[in-house]
């Protein structure tokens, strides 16, 4: 109700806009504002770019233990393999400890488990003592599919090889570390959107406390009552808190516009040559085949960060949802932030009540984890749902990937939080109305009461 | 004209304002004057809207006081403040625009006010880095760029030097000329003496006197005048003995004196003409009115026993 009053009365808004445009004006003159727009995501690039490389690194020759009990690959792999990988065929039953700790084994590399089930549910897990490089995993993926096609065709179907691509499902290979069988931390793209629910964190937090700085510097500063001879206190809040998004949507801006110029950077002209068709060596591949993998470099599939990056995250429905998010999310903790700078007595009041948001920040930054780990536990339905760590929980939600009923349920959550912020944002009025003309005082908790009565 | 009535006050349990109903009316310099804590900021606080009373009302050229009416008055509080990392002139278009000036019309109107006060060059300065008197006039033109129908000057005086302070009194002179309503709050009883029309004393919360300067001055003359002659000062006193005591008595030029004498009875101006001229030379009679200080002071005495 008192935000729809507010934004009825035109005159209000106009001095709200205008108290927000010397607010971001205010930051866009700092120089290390400017600074910042450029250097965060340039170091934020850095970071992938090191993430990509890692992913570059590894063995460079193995020796692959194809264990196959049931003879399914009759000892057979394609017609030119690669020269650096080396193929053995064992017919029998391996455990993975056996093959992690007997010495009889010690001279393989790597262990691809074969069996009749592979031709059903598509799945082979190759198990690793040392991460193999992308070049050879590509190269491992790519034969051991082709002779996995070459067995389906023969015991299956009357199709030529050509018609079976045509209609084949993708073989999925699953490499893991043979001390990590279980592979804890394939959840990677979840994790994107945890750090993408970080990053929003992280600007809420220098942005939020900006709002506190600014309101404490105006009451230090006496302007406070300059402008509340022209302008109602809501107004100045409003003003304030509109000024301060402004200012952290163009770094945002600004950072999704050179992270995305990084990204295509990597994409066209840094990998595009390390990562090229040239390293599959003589390996046939359909059209069909490369199409599967990405639009034109099916090499980068093998770099998880590279597939990560470039393919897996769907960006077109990422970014709007971010961006909603962060609305979101900014409009509940504003309030606070307000609240916090309205009732300082001084600016080391500012500082120590700014302690109960970092703690929220904390749960946020938590509730991000669990719902990466366990995306379906009641505890991480009750993140999505609690206004101040909402915004967090569905980025890791929304980047893993939501069906459409758990989608229309974020938007549920967002909804929330936008009610709960514009409710504490009638309150932050009501404080921040009565204590930014107070300075040098000495907070109670009864004098907080009373601000929110009068 | 501003008419306040009943305005009473409390924060938490102190009682700021109690019950104050005075007019203050329109085209004169209107002085709110009292001892510190008297309650003069939270009254001009009512005024501009910053704070709302708990009780009484304030109603301007006869309707309830409004946001419209504020946004036609300028304010120049006694807490100075302004961003000091801002530039001079885009400062002034930002306060200019809340008074509701467009852009353009408060960047002119700044600009002409820097040219009236010879500091145009400060123009692209930064509020912090001017001095404080420099930063005061900025503040002063802050409050008057939008042509206000009333100016509220809380303490407009304090900070400056005595060169300002001529430039403000005289800026004061012309709005008051041009039919304008200044009120003026101070504690400062000099500068009341020489630019109001009237007052309104305030004390602990209280309006314990309101009238224009010359009856308050006359209201508590103690019948002393001040007495320039030329003459034998044996003469002087036989001439005054019955009637008159003499407080203090100098010479001020060759055979040129001067003397403050006090009345006993009901004596008047004429009286003291008709004692002395037969007597001596005079240059000057002049009845002498207390200061705004000493009514202040007596004003606030007689209260306090009044109370007691």
């Amino acid at each position: 109700m008192y935000l729809l009053k507010l934004f009825k009365n035109t005159t209000n808004m106009k001095n709200s806009l205008i108290i927000a445009r010397r607010e971001f004006m205010e930051r866009w003159n700092n120089r290390s504002f400017r600074f910042m727009l450029f250097l965060g995501p340039l170091l934020l690039l850095a970071v992938i770019y090191l993430l990509i490389i890692a992913g570059n690194q590894g063995k460079s020759n193995l020796n692959v233990l194809i264990v196959d009990p049931t003879g399914l690959f009759e000892e057979k792999i394609v017609s030119n393999p690669s020269e650096s990988i080396t193929y053995y065929f064992y017919q029998d039953y391996v455990e993975l400890e056996a093959f992690r700790d007997e010495k009889k084994f010690r001279t393989y590399d790597a262990m691809i488990e074969i069996n009749e089930k592979v031709l059903i549910n598509k799945k082979v897990f190759l198990f690793y003592r040392e991460t193999p490089n992308v070049q050879l995993k590509m190269k491992l993926k790519f034969e051991v599919e082709r002779r996995v096609e070459e067995v389906m065709i023969e015991q299956f179907t009357n199709l030529g090889i050509e018609d079976f691509r045509k209609i084949k499902q993708p073989l999925n290979v699953d490499f893991r570390d043979v001390n990590d069988p279980l592979n804890q931390s394939e959840n990677e793209i979840a994790w994107v959107g945890y750090s993408l629910g970080y990053l929003m964190i992280f600007f809420l937090g220098i942005f939020g406390t900006n709002i506190t700085r600014s309101i404490n510097r105006e009451k230090a500063n006496r302007v406070s009552e300059v402008i509340l001879a022209s302008a109602k206190a809501h107004e100045l809040m409003l003003g304030k808190i509109l000024g301060i998004l402004w200012a952290s949507l163009l770094q945002l801006f600004f950072w999704i516009f050179i992270i995305a110029l990084g990204l295509w950077v990597f994409e066209y002209f840094i990998f595009s040559e390390t990562l090229g068709l040239g390293h599959l060596e003589g390996v046939q591949v359909s059209d069909q085949g490369l199409s599967q993998f990405g639009q034109s470099n099916p090499m980068m599939n093998y770099n998880t960060q590279m597939d990560l990056f470039f393919h897996r995250i769907n960006y077109a429905f990422l970014i709007p949802n971010f961006m909603l998010f962060f609305l979101g999310t900014y409009w509940v903790y504003s309030s606070f932030f307000t609240v916090i700078g309205a009732m300082s007595g001084d600016e080391s009041d500012g500082q120590q009540f700014v302690i109960p948001i970092w703690i929220l920040f904390g749960i946020s930054i938590f509730a991000g984890y669990n719902a990466v780990q366990y995306p379906d536990a009641a505890l991480t339905q009750f993140f999505t749902f609690f206004p101040w760590t909402a915004g967090m929980v569905a980025m890791v939600k929304i980047t893993a990937g939501v069906t459409v009923v758990s989608y229309l349920f974020l938007l549920l959550s967002w909804l929330i939080m936008v009610l709960v912020g514009a409710v504490l944002l009638y309150f932050a009025g009501r404080i921040f109305k009565n204590g930014i003309l107070s300075f040098g005082h000495k907070l109670t908790f009864k004098l907080l009461l009373k601000w929110l009565k009068i | 004209m501003i008419e306040i009535h009943d305005i009473t006050k409390v924060f938490q349990e102190k009682i700021a304002l109690e019950k104050v109903t005075f007019d203050i009316p329109k085209g004169m310099v209107f002085g709110i004057i009292g001892p510190n804590g008297a309650g003069k900021t939270t009254l001009i606080r009512i005024l501009n809207q910053i704070l709302i009373p708990n009780d009484g009302f304030v109603k301007y050229n006869g309707t309830l006081l409004n946001e419209a009416h504020v946004r036609s008055f300028g304010y120049l509080p006694e807490e100075r403040g302004l961003y000091r990392e801002m530039r001079v002139m885009d400062q002034l278009v930002f306060l200019g625009e809340l008074r509701g000036l467009s852009r353009k019309e408060a960047g002119d109107k700044a600009m002409k006010w820097l040219q009236k006060f010879e500091v145009q060059d400060w123009a692209k300065k930064r509020i912090d880095s001017l001095s404080k008197g420099m930063a005061q006039k900025i503040q002063f033109i802050s409050s008057v760029l939008h042509d206000p129908e009333v100016i509220i000057l809380d303490e407009p005086l304090s900070g400056f030097d005595p060169l300002n302070i001529n430039l403000i009194l005289n800026e004061i002179e012309a709005f008051k000329n041009a039919g304008k309503s200044v009120i003026f709050s101070t504690h400062n009883m000099d500068s009341v003496d020489s630019i109001c029309d009237e007052v309104a004393l305030i004390h602990a919360g209280k309006l314990i006197a309101k009238d224009r300067v010359a009856n308050l001055r006359s209201q508590h003359k103690n019948g002393d005048f001040k007495i320039r002659f030329r003459g034998n000062v044996i003469a002087f006193a036989n001439a005054l003995w019955t009637s008159f005591e003499i407080v203090e008595s100098k010479e001020i030029g060759d055979d040129l004196r001067e003397a403050v004498i006090r009345r006993r009875g009901n004596e008047t101006f004429n009286d003291v003409y008709n004692q002395l001229s037969s007597a001596l030379e005079l240059t000057l009679i002049e009845e002498k009115l207390p200061g705004m200080q000493d009514v202040f002071v007596k004003v606030i005495q007689e209260h306090n026993q009044h109370e007691e």
